[in-house]
């Protein structure tokens, strides 16, 4: 029997398959947001300790715990990782932070895994969720790994591992029996399979620690041709924190890229790998959808001695510093004020609820 | 679709003598019994969807892809895609028919604002880009809504048994501190600091653990009685868990994140046995206390610091259920 309850309910079934099928979005992101601060200078790439970077706010977001099943690995574990945003009319850079008690840069060994994190875009509007793509749905990836960043400063091979280790010959390779023969020391890039085929792993150089790849749907997982590779990085590790910076261009031409657009939210997702925990391929640690809005302008610094911008003769609301260079207690207004006013606006909010509610209202 | 008990509940709730019941509760039964089966098909709906987009649709990327598996899911994702829309439009109806009832019929006036607002900026949202002190207005109204919710439950009278009253304090600071490490960022941008706030991990940390507490009341306060049939099926999920964590936990955390919001950073144990709790008190509730089953399902399909707006506003509805007298184990049901 049609009551008016399921009628309402198949109306509205109806309009959601109709507006599923249209691809409009009903639902809002609401989770934690990434806000990209617009800057007029260069963006800072290799220094990972510009004062620019303060300009951003940070986010901390956490990520899956993974405790992969070792009874040896009790102490590397990514939990969470700070990602913070930087804009200007070309470029836009993302600096991110995490904790990793070793610096794991080397895959030489068949028993040596990478330290990695990647960032994840998704390719078409208006819908909310992927997760690496679906039919319709590209994603794009951009996978910064701490081995191709070594591998920028000296190429890493097994002799790197095994300095003492012999060969008798390499056929076609230009070098000297007994030294192991890298991929440059090939002319015939034939004898080369895999460089001949365009593989990365296999470039005699490598022009960016970060790998630009795309996923489509399961199982489809693909690097982007060399001459589509347009995202840099640069990544190092100290004192137990691994810092990555990734910077590319706010618009590219190639299809397969995604493009940002100020006034536009985009959902991304980070995840990172630990080698010290074998972390490889989907043993890693991932974060739900955040999402990254290209904001305003940044307010200029004011503390002596950093950069100053053209925008400096501004009006300034706050001042910024490094937090790593200043001490503790000065610190503690621009960390526990803030949270101290959220608590109060809270308590201000509830108290004015529950006394509005106790107006008199309509009989 | 007629769930079993219904009819027992309804005519409990709705037999009493007039002279016997407090006005507000008169007023409330028939508008509670017309939300019934929109609320039933939200929760039924928003499981689906949570079940389907969130966590079955993403377990493919861990297993081999066959043409045929990979037209199956596309189908599955789908049918999630539908679910997830049609949990949207059902949540906003709902609520904004709550708002307009509470207005017409009952001494609120702030909450159907409250509502009211918070479902027109996250439409809006769709439409322009939120600046940073919309934004935060945006969280700022949902944790108003949620303190307004908590008023209005401990204004209940008769007062609901203390441990109602702790669990529903739980749930509701669960959402609280889920949203407030949402807007902590959104509040640091605001005021121009390079953040991230010292607190955020631990925030988030604390609302996991709570996320656990809350299963746990739940069950205690509307679960306990619950027939060894029910343990049974529940332990099947929970062993599926295990099974699966012990056979891959990167990958389990992976689907947990992003199914429930959830970072397993605490022993896998308690998050097995706060699946089984919460599977014991959905199909006891089904039976005996549908109101507590839908909050429940909804609560969980919401997941942890909800990402959407859909996610949240199924929160809402399942607040407004677990505050009605009805829910509450001082008004117990009489048993045929």
């Amino acid at each position: 029997m049609m009551t008016r309850s399921r009628l309402i309910l198949l109306i509205l079934l109806g309009a959601a398959a109709l507006l599923t099928f249209w691809k409009i979005p009903l639902a809002s992101s609401q989770g934690v947001t990434v806000v990209a601060t617009e800057i007029s200078d260069s963006l800072p790439v290799a220094d990972l300790d510009s004062p620019l970077w303060q300009q951003a706010t940070a986010v901390e977001v956490p990520l899956s715990a993974q405790i992969v099943a070792r009874p040896f690995l009790t102490e590397t574990n990514i939990k969470s990782v700070t990602i913070r945003a930087l804009y200007n009319n070309e470029q836009i850079a993302f600096r991110v932070e995490w904790a990793d008690a070793t610096e794991d840069s080397s895959t030489v060994r068949i028993q040596d895994f990478r330290d990695a994190v990647a960032l994840q875009f998704p390719l078409a509007e208006g819908e909310p969720f992927y997760c690496m793509g679906q039919e319709g749905g590209d994603v794009n990836i951009w996978h910064w790994k701490a081995d191709w960043q070594a591998d920028l400063v000296a190429r890493q091979d097994v002799d790197t591992a095994y300095p003492n280790m012999d060969v008798d010959f390499y056929p076609f390779a230009d070098e000297t029996a007994g030294k192991a023969a890298g991929v440059a020391d090939y002319k015939d890039t034939n004898y080369v399979t895999a460089l001949a085929a365009g593989n990365l792993l296999a470039s005699v150089s490598l022009a960016s620690p970060v790998e630009d790849l795309i996923a489509g749907g399961f199982g489809s997982l693909t690097s982007q041709p060399v001459e589509m590779q347009n995202v840099q990085g640069y990544g190092a590790w100290s004192e137990g924190m691994w810092r990555v910076v990734f910077i590319r261009e706010l618009e590219t031409s190639e299809g397969d890229d995604v493009r940002f657009v100020n006034g536009v939210v985009y959902p991304m997702a980070v995840a990172a790998w630990d080698g010290t925990n074998e972390e490889r391929n989907g043993q890693k640690s991932t974060s739900q959808w955040i999402s990254l809005h290209l904001g305003e302008n940044a307010v200029a610094p004011v503390t002596a001695g950093a950069e100053t911008s053209a925008a400096a003769d501004a009006a300034t609301t706050a001042t910024t510093r490094s937090t790593s260079n200043i001490n503790t207690l000065e610190a503690l207004p621009y960390i526990f004020v803030p949270m101290i006013l959220v608590f109060l606006s809270m308590l201000a909010f509830m108290g004015g609820v529950f006394l509005l509610s106790k107006l008199p209202g309509k009989k | 679709m007629e769930i079993k008990g219904d009819a027992q509940w309804s005519t409990a709730v709705s037999g009493h003598e007039d002279n016997e019941q407090p006005v507000v509760f008169r007023k409330a039964v028939p508008f509670t019994l017309t939300l019934l089966p929109y609320s039933r098909w939200l929760a039924v709906a928003a499981l689906l969807e949570w079940l389907i987009s969130r966590t079955l649709t993403r377990a493919a990327i861990h297993i081999p892809k066959t043409p045929a598996l990979i037209t199956g899911y596309q189908a599955l994702n789908t049918v999630g895609q539908v679910a997830a829309a049609f949990v949207t439009l059902l949540a906003v109806f709902l609520l904004v028919w709550l708002a307009w009832h509470e207005w017409q019929h009952q001494d609120e006036r702030l909450r159907p604002l409250l509502l009211i607002g918070r479902v027109i900026l996250s439409l809006a949202f769709l439409f322009i880009i939120p600046s940073h002190e919309l934004l935060l207005l945006h969280h700022l109204l949902t944790l108003a809504i949620l303190a307004s919710f908590t008023l209005t439950y401990l204004q209940t009278r008769p007062l609901p048994a203390i441990s109602a009253r702790l669990v529903y304090l739980l749930a509701v600071t669960t959402l609280f501190i889920g949203v407030i490490y949402q807007m902590l960022p959104v509040w640091y941008t605001v005021l121009h600091l390079p953040g991230p706030s010292p607190l955020t991990g631990t925030l988030f940390n604390l609302g996991e653990g709570l996320v656990l507490l809350s299963v746990a009341g739940l069950w205690w306060v509307y679960g306990r009685a619950a027939a060894w049939r029910t343990w049974f099926i529940a332990l099947l999920p929970t062993l599926f868990f295990i099974l699966l964590y012990g056979r891959d936990p990167a990958m389990t955390g992976i689907l947990v994140i992003w199914s429930t919001g959830l970072s397993l950073y605490l022993p896998w144990v308690l998050y097995a046995a706060a699946l089984c709790l919460a599977v014991v008190t959905l199909l006891t509730g089904w039976r005996k206390n549908p109101p507590v089953a839908i909050a429940l399902a909804l609560l969980a399909a919401a997941g942890y610091a909800p990402q959407m707006s859909s996610q949240l506003f199924c929160a809402f509805v399942a607040l407004w259920w677990l505050a009605r007298p009805q829910t509450a184990p001082s008004h117990p049901l009489p048993q045929p």
